[in-house]
């Protein structure tokens, strides 16, 4: 009851009706774990983290089975014939690859996604997903405009934007309108900067470097995640004020992330496993949407750019200021 | 015939069961019968101080509840305060936005943030999500956010699910100049999920808000918020119920468990909040003390079987045994003895058992000796032998005595065997013995064919002149019918009686054990004189006798009689043959017979 109580205080509070019923006892959970990104996965580490604090002990309670179609979800298709064999109790699908999740019917489905799943198709309502479905949301197309504004109000004298996209990441055009069409409301040109995955990073940041841009907004994803630090590096060296989704990037020498926590999305939608495991359906859970976002602030590439952030609105907004 | 075959049971077995039954059941029922209903008052008080405190719990953490949404909602209110502070002046759309900014990093639950001018124009708009406006927007002087801060300086919109599913709520405050214009924040109600989700009752008990129409604003489960206008229709209910109770209610939970709810407003917003604990929690240690009084009952109970058990076997065991000591006496076994060591009235009551047992005993003893007195001694003497003692002391008194002699008898024996004299005298002392009973006189003894009658001793009665008359006539016809039936068997034998009466000592005389009862005197002489004078059939009585019998007997005077050892002649009486029935059997065959012998 002890160590209940204590995941109930730092889980969120999405566990509480686990309190009132009994523990699921020692069976093995096999999750499916699908995936348009690559490994390393950073977002399987945080729901790995967020089992492990409700108390599941992999390889004793829950077991993990992880598929990887980097940037095409359509690929993710085949393994829905694979679900049939009857022993998956939950599949997980991160990101884009809920798109090649739609045909599964009987098997529960939780989602992080950073569009609208009812757009999607995926479930009918947010507040009752209706279908095998549920999940939580990143609003990361509705913060695609914002990131742009506050890049501006840092550097007011913003007019080139250069747009780091991973064109393998399934919801990348919708991201790329939308900070356009912001870019647009704004007054800054964008210079659209496109790579295809993994393998194209480093050309990508080659083509990134040349742009002439006064910064660099990267949109959030797997690839990008894992490469921050390169692309941090080459920011700093080409002296662009840099903008990122998650403040992991910042630590990494970003110096702008804007987005709600990554890292807390996951650890909810562990809880939402929990329930999902001990036996509540999705089409009763709704779907999470986060309603804290974190500003933070990389205040050594601040000063390796000398930009005086006291004279803009930026430092006191920030939620994060990394020195 | 059923009463007879019922009354056996009924009257030894079932009484001392029913006695054990008794006892048993009333030493029970005296240790039980408190017991329970300690447990049950017991009982009874716990629950209503548990309820009341429950009450008080429930009540203290609905009031906190309330108070830290009310510090959530003026804090909200306060903060908007000071966006609405300074009027509005050309150009400083610039500083407003900052202080929006501020606000929006101050209170994380405020989305976004709308400053109006006086007029009601939108001038500066901030938002976590959507890009922030600043100069002259969209004019909201008809929006019911500025209409109501206005009026009422600060306006709390009702609660609206964004997307069917996050609730929101506005919130409007106007500055106290009206060139201050107005500022309307946003504000995510998830985020008062805090509040609520810090609030534990007891283990599993919790709070809830729900707005003024029964909609769920914040649950600890906050996917029970995010379902939506739509589902939060039990809720409703549950305010409807809890709210018609005053202090706390026993309920049907949202999940169909009754819980104890109470509920309390928060003033500004119009928003309720619902504390409650499920009952079986609630309720857990009045449940836990009625188990353990539901023990200790248990314990008692076998306590008071045992002890009323024990009481009653120590009552009705004595009883039983006194009650086989009874039938054991009743048999006979006098030598019986109750062993009862248990110290109170059934002890002593053993003990007097004892002692009459014992002297019942005695007294057995007593009468079966004077059952072996009685063969040697007339019974009303062997009576007085055992009771009392004075009465044979040898006394002078009156008495009547009676001699009796058979006739012919010397002549029957010589000619006859001796087993035929036997017989005969077998009859012939038997039919005197009889006599003698029927008038309780006493006998004094046989002398071969003689017997001697004493009346009046030991034994007084009334009239004994009398008694002893009719005892004659009596003892006279007895025997001449056995004569008469002698006679038919060949044997010529008669009776003759002597009566007479005058003082005499009376009183044992014998020798070692042997005893005898007798009278000394005249008297005895007389009667004897006058049996012998008798003839057969004949009764003679002395003059004291006939003096006093004249009245109811008439007596016939033969004269004057010499009689040996009597110096005069002294009168003697017969007793009438008129009395003694004539027609005795074979009387004047033998009379023939024997003057035939005689001459």
């Amino acid at each position: 009851m002890k160590r209940r109580e204590f995941i109930f205080l730092i889980g969120g509070g999405l566990a509480w009706p686990a309190i009132a019923r009994a523990q699921g006892g020692a069976k093995l959970h096999r999750i499916f774990w699908v995936s348009t990104e690559s490994e390393p996965d950073p977002f399987l580490d945080g729901f790995r983290d967020g089992m492990r604090a409700l108390g599941y002990v992999e390889g004793k309670t829950v077991t993990f089975e992880t598929h990887y179609a980097p940037g095409n979800p359509q690929a993710l298709r085949k393994i829905v014939s694979e679900l049939q064999r009857g022993d998956v109790d939950l599949v997980v699908s991160s990101g884009p690859a809920t798109r090649g999740m739609t045909a599964i019917t009987d098997i529960p489905v939780l989602f992080a996604l950073s569009g609208d799943p009812v757009a999607l198709g995926v479930v009918k309502s947010l507040a009752h997903p209706g279908t095998n479905f549920t999940g939580s949301t990143f609003l990361s197309l509705e913060l695609a405009g914002k990131r742009v504004e506050l890049l501006k109000d840092i550097y007011p004298k913003l007019r080139k934007l250069a747009v780091f996209s991973n064109t393998d990441h399934p919801g990348e055009p919708l991201e790329w309108r939308a900070t356009l069409e912001s870019c647009r409301n704004l007054g800054i040109e964008a210079a659209y900067v496109p790579f295809c995955g993994a393998r194209e990073i480093e050309n990508g940041l080659m083509a990134a470097g040349k742009v002439d841009a006064d910064a660099l907004l990267v949109f959030p994803d797997a690839v990008t995640l894992v490469h921050r630090a390169k692309i941090a590096e080459l920011a700093i060296a080409h002296r662009l004020p840099s903008m990122f989704g998650w403040s992991e990037y910042c630590d990494a020498g970003g110096l702008l992330s804007y987005g709600a926590n990554q890292r807390t999305t996951y650890f909810r939608l562990a809880t939402y496993a929990d329930r999902i495991l001990r036996g509540e359906y999705p089409s009763d859970l709704p779907v999470m949407r986060p309603e804290k976002f974190e500003l933070a602030i990389n205040m050594k590439t601040a000063r390796l750019l000398g930009i005086k952030l006291d004279v803009s609105s930026i430092l006191f907004r920030a939620s994060k200021v990394i020195s | 015939m059923k009463d007879g075959a019922a009354q056996p049971s009924s009257c030894t077995m079932p009484p001392r069961r029913s006695l054990f039954c008794k006892y048993f059941a009333t030493l029970f029922v005296a240790a039980v019968v408190p017991l329970i209903l300690g447990a049950a008052v017991e009982a009874s008080f716990g629950y209503r101080d548990q309820r009341r405190q429950i009450s008080a719990v429930l009540q203290a953490d609905a009031r906190a509840a309330s108070d830290r949404i009310e510090a959530f909602t003026d804090g909200m209110r306060d903060q908007l305060g000071w966006m609405v502070q300074l009027p509005w002046s050309a150009g400083d759309d610039a500083q407003h936005k900052i202080d929006a900014l501020r606000l929006l990093q101050q209170v994380p639950a405020i989305a976004s943030v709308s400053l109006l001018d006086e007029t009601g124009t939108e001038r500066v708009f901030v938002s976590r999500l959507l890009l922030n406006r600043t100069g002259r927007g969209i004019d909201m002087s008809a929006d019911p956010a500025v209409l109501g801060a206005r009026g009422n300086k600060v306006w709390y919109g009702p609660v609206q699910y964004q997307q069917d599913s996050e609730p929101y709520m506005r919130i409007a405050v106007a500055g106290s100049l009206p060139a201050a214009g107005v500022a309307i924040a946003e504000v995510n109600l998830k985020l008062i999920w805090d509040v609520i989700a810090a609030i534990r009752i007891g283990e599993t008990g919790y709070a809830i808000v729900v707005d003024d129409s029964g909609h769920l604003i914040a649950h600890p489960d906050i996917s029970r918020v995010l379902r939506g206008r739509a589902s939060s229709g039990s809720f409703g209910r549950i305010k409807h119920l809890v709210g018609a109770a005053s202090g706390a209610a026993v309920i049907t939970g949202e999940r169909g468990n009754p819980v104890v709810a109470l509920s309390v407003q928060a003033a500004d917003v119009g928003w309720t909040v619902i504390a409650m604990q499920p009952t079986a929690e609630a309720f857990a240690s009045i449940r836990a003390a009625l188990w353990r009084s539901s023990i200790l009952i248990a314990f008692g109970v076998l306590v008071a079987l045992a002890l009323a058990y024990w009481r009653a076997h120590r009552m009705s065991g004595p009883i039983k045994q006194l009650e086989e000591g009874v039938e054991r006496i009743r048999t006979g076994q006098f030598e019986h003895r109750i062993k009862i060591f248990s110290g109170d009235e059934l002890q002593q009551l053993a003990l007097r058992f004892n002692e009459m047992a014992s002297e019942l005993a005695i007294s057995q003893q007593k009468s079966a000796r004077i059952e072996r007195l009685k063969q040697f001694l007339p019974s009303q003497v062997a009576e007085l032998v055992e009771h009392s003692h004075e009465l044979l002391e040898g006394q002078r008194r009156e008495v009547a005595v009676i001699f009796g002699d058979l006739r012919g008898f010397t002549a029957f024996s010589t000619r006859n065997e001796p087993d035929v004299i036997m017989a005969v005298m077998r009859e012939y002392y038997e039919a005197v013995g009889a006599v003698t009973t029927r008038h309780e006189a006493t006998l004094i003894g046989f002398d071969g064919d003689g017997v001697m009658l004493l009346v009046n001793a030991p034994i007084a009665c009334e009239q004994p002149a009398t008694q002893a008359v009719r005892l004659a006539i009596d003892l006279q016809m007895t025997v001449q019918a056995l004569a008469g039936k002698w006679c038919d068997a060949g044997h010529g034998i008669g009776f003759g009686v002597g009566v007479a009466m005058g003082p005499a000592t009376v009183g044992t005389v014998g020798y070692n054990g042997r005893l005898d009862y007798t009278a000394m005197g005249a008297v005895v002489n007389l009667a004897s004189r006058l049996c012998n004078l008798a003839k057969d059939a004949q009764i003679l009585a002395d003059p004291t006798i006939a003096g006093r019998v004249r009245d109811s007997v008439p007596m016939a005077s033969l004269g004057q009689r010499t009689i040996k050892g009597y110096d005069q002649a002294l009168e003697v009486f017969a007793v009438a043959p008129a009395d003694l029935p004539s027609k005795l059997p074979g009387l004047a065959q033998r009379r023939r017979e024997k003057e035939a012998q005689d001459h």
